[in-house]
C-alpha cells in the first residue's frame, strides 16, 4: 500500500468522526441519523476508500457506541461485507448514481447482520429489528446520494486518493 | 465548542486498570462478552454483577462517568425489558391485566436481559475510560500481528488509525470553522426545514474535503521525503509491557468463568 493511500484513508476515517461529532444528527422523532454514514458512498468513486470507511466505522463505534465490543465486530463486518459487494458490482455497473443506489440497497439489506447482533446479545425480535435498523440506513444513504453526487462534481473524489 | 472537542471517553487516573497493558484489557473485554452468555440464573448473574463492581472499583473512575455511559441506552433497555415482559409466555401468571398477562418467565427474562445490557456497557466503558485511543491502536496492532502472515495489512491499518486519531481534533476545528463561515453567509445548520439543512451540507463538505486532502497530500509528501517505510525493523516510541497484574486479571476472569460453569442452571 503506498503512503498516499494510507494517509488519505486515515484522513477519511478522521472526517467520518469529525463530521459526526460536529454536525448535529438530523432526525425524525427518536430515529437519529449520522451524516457521516453517507461517506459509505465514497467506495463508488474509488475502491481505495475501503480502508478509510471501515476504519471510520470502527472508530465511531469505539468512541460512540455503548456496546463497543459487539458493534466493533458486527458493525465492521456489516461495512466490510457491504463494501465488498459494491466493489464486485462496480465491474458491471459503471454509472455512478446507479452504483450509489445499489450501495444503498446493499447496506440496507445487510442490516440483518446488525439485527442478528441484537438478537444474539439482547434477544430482540430479529425481523422487527432488521426492519427498523434497515429503515434508518436506507434514509441516510438515500439522502446521501444527491449530496455525494454534488460533492463529486466539484471535488473529483476518485482522484483524491 | 471545547467541550465537544474531547473525543473518546478516557478519564485519566492512577489506577490498576489504567496501568494495565492495553492488550490484556482488549482480551478481557472480548472474553467477557463471550462469558456473559454463560449466566442463566440469579446466582450466575450475581457473580457477574460482583465481578463488574470489583473491576469498576479497581478503575478508580468516579461513578458518575460510569452511570453517564448508561444514560444513552436507558430507553433501549426499558424497551427491551417490556418486550420480554409482555412477549414471553412461560411459567405461572403473576399479574393478570386482562388484555396482557405477565408471566413469571417474562419477568425473569426481562430482568436478566436488562442486567446483561448494563453489565456489557459497564465493562466495555471501563476499557474506553481507562485506555487512551492510541493505546488501543497499539494493543490492536500487536494482537493482530500474527495476521501479517496471511498478508493482512496490520501495520498499515494501525498507521491509518494513528493518523485518523491525530487529525480528528484538527478536522473538527476545520468543520466548525467552515460551518461558522457559512452561517455568517446566512446558511442555517441547526434550524429550518430538513430539506434545506441537508442542502446546506454540500457547501460544507466541499471546502472540508479540499482542505483535508491538502493536509493528506502534505503529510504524504513529508513522510515520503523522510523515507518512511513501516513495519520491518522499525522501533516504537510507546512500548507495551505485560505485567503480573495483566496475567492476574486474566486468571481472575478465568476463575469467574469456572464459577459460572459450576453455578449455571
Amino acid at each position: 500500500m503506498n503512503i498516499r493511500t494510507i494517509v488519505g484513508n486515515g484522513i477519511v476515517a478522521a472526517l467520518y468522526i469529525a463530521v459526526s461529532a460536529v454536525i448535529q444528527p438530523f432526525g425524525f422523532t427518536n430515529v437519529q441519523f449520522r451524516i457521516s454514514e453517507m461517506f459509505n458512498h465514497l467506495i463508488v468513486f474509488n475502491r481505495n476508500y475501503f480502508y478509510g470507511i471501515v476504519l471510520g466505522v470502527f472508530l465511531t463505534n469505539l468512541f460512540f457506541s455503548p456496546i463497543v465490543a459487539y458493534d466493533l465486530v458486527f458493525g465492521v463486518a456489516h461495512s466490510v461485507i457491504s463494501l465488498l459487494i459494491t466493489i464486485a458490482a462496480s465491474r458491471y455497473i459503471k454509472n455512478v448514481i446507479g452504483l450509489m443506489v445499489l450501495n444503498t440497497a446493499v447496506f440496507t439489506f445487510n442490516m440483518y447482520i446488525i439485527a442478528f447482533e441484537l438478537k444474539l446479545a439482547f434477544n430482540l425480535p430479529f425481523f422487527f429489528t432488521w426492519l427498523t435498523t434497515a429503515a434508518g440506513e436506507l434514509v441516510v444513504l438515500a439522502v446521501g446520494i444527491p449530496i455525494m453526487y454534488a460533492l463529486n462534481k466539484r471535488v473529483n473524489m476518485g482522484k483524491l486518493i | 465548542m471545547m467541550e465537544k472537542m474531547i473525543i473518546g471517553r478516557y478519564v485519566p487516573a492512577d489506577s490498576m486498570l489504567h496501568r494495565m497493558d492495553p492488550r490484556s484489557k482488549l482480551i478481557l473485554v472480548f472474553l467477557f462478552v463471550c462469558v456473559i452468555f454463560l449466566a442463566n440464573n440469579s446466582w450466575t448473574y450475581a457473580i457477574l454483577v460482583i465481578y463488574t463492581l470489583v473491576m469498576a472499583g479497581f478503575s478508580k473512575i468516579p461513578a458518575r462517568f460510569l452511570i453517564g455511559g448508561l444514560k444513552p441506552v436507558l430507553w433501549l433497555v426499558i424497551f427491551t425489558f417490556f418486550l420480554h415482559l409482555f412477549l414471553t409466555k412461560e411459567g405461572e401468571v403473576i399479574l393478570d391485566l386482562g388484555l396482557f398477562k405477565i408471566y413469571e418467565e417474562g419477568l425473569r427474562q426481562g430482568i436478566f436481559i436488562s442486567l446483561r445490557f448494563f453489565l456489557l456497557i459497564l465493562i466495555t466503558s471501563l476499557l474506553t475510560l481507562t485506555t487512551t485511543p492510541i493505546e488501543i491502536t497499539d494493543g490492536l496492532e500487536r494482537l493482530l500481528g500474527p495476521l501479517k502472515k496471511v498478508k493482512f495489512p496490520v501495520h498499515e491499518l494501525a498507521l491509518m488509525m494513528s493518523i485518523a486519531l491525530r487529525f480528528i481534533p484538527t478536522l473538527m476545528q476545520e468543520t466548525d470553522k467552515i460551518m461558522k463561515a457559512q452561517t455568517a453567509r446566512g446558511v442555517e445548520y441547526s434550524s429550518g426545514p430538513i430539506k434545506e439543512r441537508l442542502k446546506a451540507i454540500v457547501p460544507l463538505l466541499i471546502p472540508l474535503f479540499i482542505s483535508s486532502f491538502k493536509r493528506a497530500e502534505e503529510l504524504a509528501v513529508a513522510m515520503e521525503a523522510r523515507g518512511y517505510r513501516g513495519g520491518e525493523g522499525r522501533t516504537k516510541y510507546r512500548q507495551l509491557s505485560w505485567s503480573k497484574v495483566d496475567t492476574g486479571m486474566l486468571l481472575f476472569l478465568m476463575a469467574v468463568t469456572a464459577l459460572l460453569v459450576v453455578f449455571r442452571g
